[in-house]
């Protein structure tokens, strides 16, 4: 298992440098300058302001210069404010996406898979349809609309929670359910057919024949097995969730990261696109290793047959 | 001895694609204290889903029990609701499965999925249902019992899994063990060893088996009764002596012929030409007329009664009416060797 976890490490370095390099060569594809009104500077101000900034040199010089820093640790200042550090500015509004992603993730899964559980259950009876239609408005309907329409009931019409900002627990509901409405759909649907597929396994006829209650055959055999492709698709939704929330930032006035990364494309503040990508870009590699190591957890299989080795 | 287990006349039915299939129409048997029951047929004859019925594990939907009675220990297991029956599944009556690969539960050690049992049914705290589970390891001839228990089935080989599924089954010292094919998705050599396990335990414990298979050979070994199924009906029951030596039943016949033995003048494999009835319509008079080498006209419409041929062996077949022409059973059906 240590062996197999630094093996991974291994390839999410590897997989970071590749997406820093492809980052940086389409970046300097993006037409336009980093400077406003760049048509009514001179060319000599301008090429000022490009030596000032690093950007006279040939592309491979800065990229060889963006990557020495960034290994020391250094991102460079951005641009559109005023050379401050991009590592500070991204940590100041990160941990506020990565608590409305994983608020959202938290609240989505768990109700997910209850739900798949319930309806699977109940295979072809009311209840399974009921769930079935809610999660095909979940997954189809875009989180936007579901912010929208949340904001107009319980925020306008029934006051319950305020419509935006990011301050207590009031706030968070909103904006949370609007996220999660799509991972709780996605994950019933995944669960569901999951347990209606181990529900129909001799195990469970071979827990059964042991004279075991319902639900111990149902939490004890069958959703443990059940969850193991679940689990597969937590993580490319978590890291969907976590960048995806920028329109629902957007909606609630939520100071996240989500609106400065579009602002960073617009303006072409290059340091700052930068860094956002490789946040982005870090955080869905550690959740794909920790779904893989959860995945080690809950499967024994996988477990032992990489562990062998070490 | 007597009567552990008597079923009377019980009737399964499964409701799918609107069509009603029929797998069990009137089966009576009855299972004596410490005896192996077999019973045999091809695939479709009904007879896992008379053993499934047996434990109350039929789905349901789409399975039913439409009629009849099983009784046990004096009450009626049909009546029983799905509580009651837990109580008795697992620690009076317990099942061994077909196929041992996906029998058990491939993320729970096997130690915990034995003491389940036991810890539901005798009470046990998890340190003793945690001994008496390596005892039952033992039992059924798995070295290192203590070191295993806290491995996952599939580090396990496949005799090796099927002694676990027998170890979870005979837990709880159960008065009925049913065993479905427990040999057919096994090697040869393990299959041996296996049937001398099932032997050695019934040896040891005095648990009644239930035998369900389709292989001759297997039943030779284990069985001392035997019971004929064919389109959801017992065809002919009896000693295991009489079904080998003294068979009725142009059915039985054609079984015994099917057997592959070892000194035969032809390398060719007898086979029954035909398929098993469809039991979604099941015919109006003996199931195997169609199939049948001398079935007459009255075979077709009408189903016979059970002739009794001795006190253990009763055979349905219109063979054996007085005025039936009078058949000799084939030369092919002489049991291996003797």
């Amino acid at each position: 298992m240590g062996r197999y976890v630094l093996k991974r490490i291994g390839y999410m370095f590897a997989t970071l440098y590749v997406v820093i390099t492809l980052t940086f060569l389409s970046m300097k594809l993006l037409p336009g300058t980093p400077f406003k009104n760049a048509n009514r500077l001179s060319p000599v101000q301008l090429n000022q302001l490009k030596h000032f900034y690093g950007l006279d040199q040939p592309i491979p010089v800065q990229y060889v210069k963006y990557m020495w820093n960034f290994i020391h640790g250094d991102m460079g200042g951005s641009f559109q404010f005023g050379m401050q550090p991009v590592s500070q500015l991204l940590m100041a509004k990160f941990p506020v996406s990565l608590d409305l992603g994983f608020e959202a993730i938290i609240v989505g899964t768990l109700l997910g898979i209850l739900l798949g559980i319930v309806a699977g259950l109940h295979r072809g009876k009311a209840l399974d349809w009921g769930t079935m239609a809610v999660s095909i408005f979940g997954i189809s309907i875009p989180s936007f609309i579901f912010a929208g329409i949340l904001q107009y009931l319980f925020g306008v019409q029934v006051r319950w929670f305020p419509v935006a900002g990011w301050s207590g627990f009031a706030s968070h509901v909103l904006p949370v359910i609007s996220l999660a409405v799509y991972v709780l759909a996605l994950v019933a649907r995944f669960m569901r057919s999951e347990m209606v597929e181990v529900m129909s396994q001799d195990y469970i006829v071979t827990a059964e024949a042991k004279g075991l209650s319902t639900s111990a055959v149902v939490f004890k055999h069958a959703v443990r097995n059940a969850l193991i492709p679940v689990i597969t698709i937590l993580g490319p939704l978590t890291a969907m969730i976590i960048t995806g929330s920028l329109v629902v930032e957007e909606i609630f006035g939520i100071p996240g990261i989500g609106a400065q990364f579009v602002d960073s494309v617009v303006t072409n503040d290059y340091p700052m696109i930068m860094g956002t990508t490789e946040l982005y870009a870090a955080l869905f590699i550690i959740t794909m290793l920790i779904v893989d190591i959860l995945y080690g957890i809950i499967d024994p299989r996988i477990r032992l047959s990489e562990g062998g080795q070490s | 001895m007597g009567n552990l287990l008597e079923i009377k006349n019980l009737n399964v039915q499964f409701d799918i694609f609107g069509a009603h299939v029929q797998a069990v129409r009137g089966v009576s048997f009855e299972l004596n204290v410490g005896e192996t029951l077999a019973i045999v047929g091809e695939s479709g004859s009904g007879k896992s889903v008379t053993s499934k019925a047996i434990m109350g594990l039929i789905p349901n939907p789409p399975g039913k029990i439409t009629s009849g009675e099983i009784f046990f220990d004096g009450s009626d297991l049909v009546k029983y609701s799905q509580k009651q029956m837990q109580k008795i599944r697992g620690k009076d009556i317990s099942m061994i499965f077909q196929d041992p690969m996906t029998a058990l539960n491939p993320t729970m050690k096997i130690g915990k999925q034995i003491m389940e049992g036991l810890i539901k049914h005798q009470n046990l705290s998890k340190n003793e249902a945690k001994t008496k589970a390596a005892e039952l390891l033992k039992l059924v001839g798995i070295p290192n019992p203590d070191k295993r228990l806290d491995e996952y089935p599939h580090q396990f080989s496949g005799g090796m899994r099927q002694r676990v599924v027998i170890a979870i089954a005979l837990a709880c010292n159960p008065k009925i063990l049913i065993a479905d094919e427990p040999t057919t998705a096994l090697d040869v050599t393990i299959q041996a060893q296996i049937l001398d396990l099932m032997r050695d335990i019934q040896k040891k414990t005095g648990t009644a088996i239930i035998l369900i298979t389709h292989d001759l050979g297997v039943v030779a070994n284990l069985a001392q009764r035997v019971a004929v199924m064919y389109g959801g009906k017992i065809v002919e029951t009896g000693t295991l002596e009489e079904i080998f030596y003294n068979p009725k039943h142009p059915y039985t016949w054609g079984l015994l012929s099917s057997m592959p033995k070892l000194h035969a003048k032809t390398d060719k494999l007898l086979a029954i030409p035909g398929t098993p009835p469809d039991l979604s319509d099941p015919p109006k008079g003996c199931p195997f007329a169609p199939r049948c080498p001398h079935a007459m006209k009255v075979c077709v419409d009408h189903m016979p009664d059970y002739t009794k041929l001795s006190a253990t062996q009763k055979t349905a077949c219109w063979l054996l009416d007085e005025r039936a022409p009078k058949v000799d059973p084939p030369a092919t059906i002489g049991v291996g060797g003797e």
